[in-house]
């Protein structure tokens, strides 16, 4: 048995005694990552410098539950002196002069990155199939996606290389490549996690988060990198928590609202089926279960595409070909620079998101669509307020279906949106999301339930999550 | 409601976005970015919302920083980081001179 594949605590205890050292984690990993080549889960490794970095930890107290641990982090936070290139043709030689706040914080507790994951080009898609480095595989069944756009980090996690990955999430980001691969994938609250150093997308939706094959490892991952950062005007000042705290506890007397929206036709019937059989178990342990309606849930994806695409235009001038990244040499004015750059390195699906995004919020556009779209997500988040008055959590499935075929048509631009619909509402309201495996497909491919919670009730969230985890044990699946 | 963009408004939107299009891709983006907006024109099909708006789901903290200089990048490592640089120079091509954009 790999020291990698027993309970972090016993690792933590093999640290602490000198029984085993950082550098026999981080060999494992890489002998994994090597065997796992195929799935093309990294854009860029980082082995020399871990194993350099394990080396150093060799005289170092194993002061925390996490260190001398490898950890794999999403491509679009910063790493100082490691490639890091948003999957986009316009970043694929950039190296970083700093690092993201994550990645500060990975590093002071002395976990070690392995490397940076393959993900949707600038986190825009569902599939990770936008990524100029070619899509990752699914491990449940090479022939499938893994999701996106956190899909590297799915796969990597999913086929055992590492414990844990660091996923973005601005429309399910985290949540869908988790359901798809089998993992809990948690997208905080907005202003959980700092966004200093995350290559933005749409900054009003983005959020860090961690992809585990565990509910308690997941809980850790937050407990390190959540806290407030001066350098993020969005991150919340709350006191820090400890997120593990309420896993275990006793979940009778909770209340759950399930929107009919969420069980209605755009979901498969494997999908629900499995979802209601959750639900059951759920009832017995003494949760009480309500159908409710909610308005507004089915306009999600289409607020979503106008404020997330409205923004990325916005964030994505900076790519000019002048600051850094790729250029294109030999053109005669500034104009030029800019088009003829961002045509050459932009992949298609970035490019339609950034010409619709500039046309939004053009002009009049910007009262007729995006305005527009700003209230209606205020009602969303009223919405959900006035549901969380009265339940501890909203549930449904995370996605329609299970992983589809990496080779299914790209052809139509609305598909990679409404692969979302489920978690999209979410990042609109800013709320927490949660991804809990819960069972297979006939195919064996993960299915996977969706837990809201009300702002900054991670820690219930994950109490539910590790109820089902045990009731379910998912993890003998694969 | 027609199907496809006319190619001056893929142009058009083009322009605003700086990015160079092929004629090629304009036919392709003449449907493609039309589908988009279709979807999004579906907004204002929704009623019964308030005038209220939201920018960003955060309202407990917004917050200015104080204006005091605080830690910076190293400029010699920033200027390394442009791919054309002389100096301590990011070197761009003419911005208003004979060669000026029509666009710009």
């Amino acid at each position: 048995m790999r020291y990698l594949d027993k309970p972090i605590k016993e690792i933590n205890d093999l640290l602490k005694e000198k029984k085993i050292k950082p550098i026999d984690l981080v060999n494992e990993a890489f002998d994994s990552i090597e065997k796992n080549k195929n799935l093309n889960a990294y854009i860029t490794l980082n082995k020399e410098e871990a194993i350099k970095r394990a080396k150093e930890l060799e005289d170092v107290d194993a002061d925390n539950i996490l260190f001398g641990l490898p950890i794999a982090v999403k491509d679009n936070m910063m790493t100082e002196g490691l490639r890091t290139t948003a999957a986009s043709g316009i970043l694929k030689d950039f190296v970083p002069i700093y690092d993201a706040a994550v990645v500060e914080k990975i590093k002071e507790a002395n976990m070690i990155i392995v490397g940076k994951t393959n993900m949707d080009e600038f986190a825009m898609g569902s599939s990770s199939r936008t990524s100029y480095f070619g899509a990752p595989k699914n491990p449940w069944n090479n022939d499938k996606i893994s999701g996106g756009s956190s899909g590297g980090s799915a796969t990597t996690v999913a086929s055992g290389d590492v414990l844990f990955a660091l996923g973005s999430d601005t429309g399910g980001s985290i949540r869908q490549p988790s359901s798809y691969c089998g993992l809990v994938g948690m997208k905080p609250t907005y202003g959980t996690v700092s966004r200093w150093g995350l290559i933005a997308f749409a900054s009003s939706l983005d959020q860090i988060g961690p992809m585990t094959k565990n509910v308690y490892n997941n809980a850790l991952i937050l407990n390190l990198i959540s806290g407030h950062d001066s350098r993020d005007l969005t991150s919340s000042k709350k006191e820090k928590e400890d997120y593990t705290r309420l896993i275990g506890k006793d979940i009778s007397g909770m209340k759950v609202a399930v929107p009919n929206y969420f069980m209605s036709d755009i979901v498969s019937d494997e999908v629900k089926e499995k979802i209601e059989d959750t639900l059951k178990i759920l009832e017995k342990a003494g949760v009480q279960i309500d159908r409710v309606d909610m308005k507004y849930l089915d306009n999600a994806v289409n607020l979503y595409q106008i404020i997330a695409m409205g923004e990325a235009s916005s964030n994505l001038a900076r790519f000019d070909g002048i600051r850094y990244g790729s250029s294109v040499d030999d053109t005669t004015n500034i104009y030029e620079l800019y088009t003829k750059t961002r045509a050459k390195y932009f992949g298609e699906e970035v490019k339609r998101r950034i010409m619709v995004g500039s046309y939004l919020l053009s002009g009049e556009n910007a009262k007729i669509y995006y305005n527009k779209a700003l209230s209606i997500r205020d009602d969303i988040k009223k919405e959900f307020d006035r549901i969380f008055k009265e339940y501890d959590f909203v549930i449904g499935p995370t996605t329609v279906t299970t992983a589809y075929n990496l080779d299914d048509p790209m052809d139509d631009p609305s598909k990679s949106f409404m692969d979302d619909v489920l978690v999209i509402p979410v990042n609109m309201a800013g709320l927490p999301g949660l991804n809990i495996p819960v069972g297979l497909s006939k195919e064996k491919m993960p299915i996977g339930m969706h837990i809201i919670g009300n702002r900054f009730e991670e820690a219930k969230m994950y109490q539910l999550a590790s109820f089902l985890e045990k009731e379910i044990n998912f993890e003998g699946g694969m | 409601m027609k199907d496809k963009l006319t190619k001056e408004e893929v142009l058009h939107v083009a322009d605003l976005a700086r990015i160079e299009v092929t004629e090629e891709e304009i036919e392709k983006y003449q449907v493609q970015l039309k589908q988009l907006l279709n979807d999004v024109e579906k907004v204002n099909d929704v009623v019964g919302y308030d005038d209220e708006i939201m920018v960003a789901p955060w309202d407990d903290n917004t917050t200015l920083r104080e204006d005091v200089s605080g830690e910076m990048l190293d400029p010699k490592k920033v200027v390394e980081n442009a791919p054309n640089h002389t100096g301590n120079y990011i070197a761009v091509p003419v911005v208003i001179g004979e060669n000026e954009s029509e666009g710009a």
